[in-house]
């Protein structure tokens, strides 16, 4: 401590320590908070065609097509250690080929501070609806869930599933006009 | 020249104590206030802007080695040759502490 240099390096370490506390005390007073919440969802159209995937195999596959409604309000999500959500939608069904199918149809990042109150209705999906064979055509329980990655200040990055899902089912007819 | 090297830079030890001491106090309290409002507020980034303000406070109070901290200089013995003659003190020549 007796130069102006030692004096320095100790009160920026000190100071760097009590950020790192204060850091994990922010982490500490959000990490046990319950970060579920209702969402209400709905398809309004669902067609299925059978087209050929060039992106993969070139070999005709199923594609879906569906418009959907969301309704729900994250406001309640965010406090001092969350910065930014990222809500994702995702299609789960079975195939005889495999047990889960989990497909992200649509997302979207909601900073802190934006709007959270979200009501969608007959919404495209961002992303395409590819099975990886002919599992669509009258599957008759696909289902839509709403999730949320937390991007905090300091912390986990938990993946939360929102309460409500919606399930519906594809048409047993291929469509072959355009969509 | 032998102006700038006569302002004097040295604290001494128990001005060094206190300045350490002063600085940890300031930034426990700022950390501990901006904790507080950044809660109250929900804006961590208010509690980090509150903290860097105590660290300034405390670099501006206890990095220049103010007079305040020069207040209980030791009392050396004077210096005496091989017979216990105390030797008369050059005034020109400070010597400068470790």
């Amino acid at each position: 401590m007796h130069t102006v240099l030692q004096r320095g390096n100790s009160i920026l370490a000190y100071a760097l320590s009590v950020l790192a506390c204060l850091t994990f005390l922010c982490f500490a007073s959000t990490v046990f908070l319950d970060y579920r919440t209702q969402a209400k969802m709905n398809t309004v159209k669902v067609v299925v065609k059978n087209v050929p995937d060039y992106s993969a195999s070139r070999e005709k596959n199923d594609l879906g097509f569906l418009t959907f409604d969301l309704q729900t309000d994250l406001t309640s999500l965010f406090n001092w250690n969350v910065k930014q959500l990222f809500l994702y939608l995702t299609a789960e069904y079975e195939t005889p080929n495999n047990e889960l199918n989990q497909v992200v149809l649509w997302d979207k990042i909601i900073l802190r501070g934006e709007n959270a109150v979200l009501d969608f209705k007959n919404m495209n999906t961002k992303y395409y609806f590819w099975d990886d064979g002919n599992g669509l055509k009258g599957n008759k329980n696909i289902t839509l869930t709403l999730s949320w990655n937390i991007i905090p200040n300091a912390g986990l990055l938990p993946n939360i599933f929102s309460h409500g899902q919606h399930s519906f089912k594809f048409p047993m007819e291929y469509t072959t006009s355009r969509v | 020249m032998d102006f700038i090297n006569a302002i004097p830079t040295h604290m001494d030890y128990d001005g060094q104590a206190r300045a350490e001491r002063l600085s940890r106090y300031i930034i426990t309290l700022f950390g501990a206030v901006g904790l507080i409002w950044g809660y109250i507020i929900q804006q961590f980034s208010q509690t980090v802007y509150i903290l860097g303000a105590g660290f300034a406070l405390a670099a501006l109070l206890t990095i220049p080695p103010w007079p305040m901290y020069r207040r209980k200089p030791l009392n050396w013995q004077p210096a005496r040759d091989e017979n216990g003659v105390i030797i008369k003190e050059q005034p020109s020549k400070k010597g400068k502490k470790k």
